[in-house]
């Protein structure tokens, strides 16, 4: 299923990858900076929602459900790691 | 069981696309991570210091980790100073009392206020702060990775410090602050050392004392419910089911070769671990 997924995309895929690589050494390099972790965290889920909306639209699939959908994921990912951050 | 697949399998009875992950689920996760942070939040509100972090910092581990960091940079070692010790301890007793958390007070009071409090003259002076950490060498460890508080403990000029390590009440939430002052005095102290300053400065480097007298307090003896832990397990557990149902749901999608309106399993199960993953390694602690 993965495979088959980034052997369609492997450019896209490997923006994808290049934006959670980012936003995980950018998050850990500023342990103990809760202020400035959260901001890594609205920006990498930011960029992972923008990513979705070129990946479908290259696709021809965007649609609003789709929208919602990484919406929400990318919300959930943003208050779970917000509220752990202290 | 039939409901318990229509979460995890796709099938005609959830428009072939796991109950779990569709929005109104996904919605419903968020609704309720949100409802156990506002329930966290009124028991800071309603009864302070049912939640907090424990800790096991103390003043004699912090100045010989301190020493120790100076020693492995080539510089000497400081001296402790009941004056700087005092102006510390005001700091983070002014902190808890005025709810802030700051070098600066909401009044405007200034580090080198509460300094000058103690009638300590001194030409050069600092500051560093820290709380929620459980053990020293963790918050030892956060301020040399921090350039501006690396400075203050490898500074050449500093001679002495002062370290304050106070529980309380801070924001609802049961903390350690820790406050350590540095300065270089004026003038060449000439009067005789005070008792608590003659026990610290014969410590040994890196030396792993027990909590001294002076800072027990029973406050902390008792474990202290982490807002923090709570939080990480829900947030652990919805991580879990969510990927696991983008996996089965994927899987079947897939051996069923079910065409469908839908997000990249690849993509959010990429996105969900990364997150799982710095969510879980978060270390406790913050620093100013």
């Amino acid at each position: 299923m993965l495979t088959k997924q980034i052997k369609q995309n492997p450019i896209e895929y490997l923006a994808l990858l290049f934006i959670l690589i980012t936003g995980a050494v950018a998050f850990i390099l500023c342990s103990y900076h809760p202020y400035w972790q959260r901001r890594i965290i609205y920006a990498t889920s930011t960029a992972y929602f923008a990513w979705s909306l070129y990946h479908h639209h290259r696709r021809g699939d965007l649609d609003v459900s789709i929208i919602i959908e990484y919406l929400l994921f990318a919300l959930f990912a943003i208050i779970l790691v917000s509220s752990t951050l202290i | 069981m039939k409901k318990l697949s229509l979460l995890f399998i796709p099938q005609s009875g959830n428009n072939y696309r796991a109950s779990l992950l569709q929005p109104g689920f996904l919605g419903l996760f968020i609704a309720i991570y949100l409802l156990n942070q506002s329930l966290l939040k009124s028991i800071t509100i309603i009864k302070p210091g049912i939640l907090g972090y424990s800790s096991e910092i103390t003043v004699e581990k912090v100045l010989s980790q301190t020493n120790q960091q100076r020693q492995n940079n080539n510089l000497p070692s400081l001296r402790f100073s009941s004056d700087l010790s005092q102006s510390a301890r005001l700091k983070a007793e002014d902190m808890f009392a005025n709810d802030y958390w700051a070098h600066n007070s909401p009044e405007g009071s200034s580090p080198w206020d509460f300094i000058k409090s103690t009638d300590y003259q001194y030409s050069v002076a600092g500051e560093n702060l820290a709380k929620d950490f459980y053990d020293t060498p963790s918050m030892v460890k956060a301020w040399m990775h921090s350039p501006t508080h690396r400075d203050n403990i490898v500074h050449l000029k500093y001679k002495e410090t002062g370290i304050a390590v106070v529980n309380g009440v801070l924001g609802g939430i049961k903390t350690t602050l820790v406050v350590q002052h540095f300065g270089t005095p004026l003038v060449a102290t000439t009067g005789q050392p005070t008792a608590e300053e003659k026990q610290l400065n014969s410590l040994p480097l890196a030396s792993s004392q027990v909590l001294s007298e002076t800072q027990q307090d029973p406050v902390v003896s008792s474990p202290s419910i982490s807002p923090v832990a709570i939080s990480k397990t829900l947030g652990t557990i919805m991580f879990v089911i969510i990927i696991g149902a983008l996996i089965i749901d994927g899987v079947v999608t897939l051996k069923n070769k079910t065409k469908r309106l839908a997000g990249s399993a690849t993509g959010h199960i990429g996105f969900l671990l990364v997150i799982l993953m710095l969510m879980l390694f978060t270390r406790q602690g913050s620093i100013f």
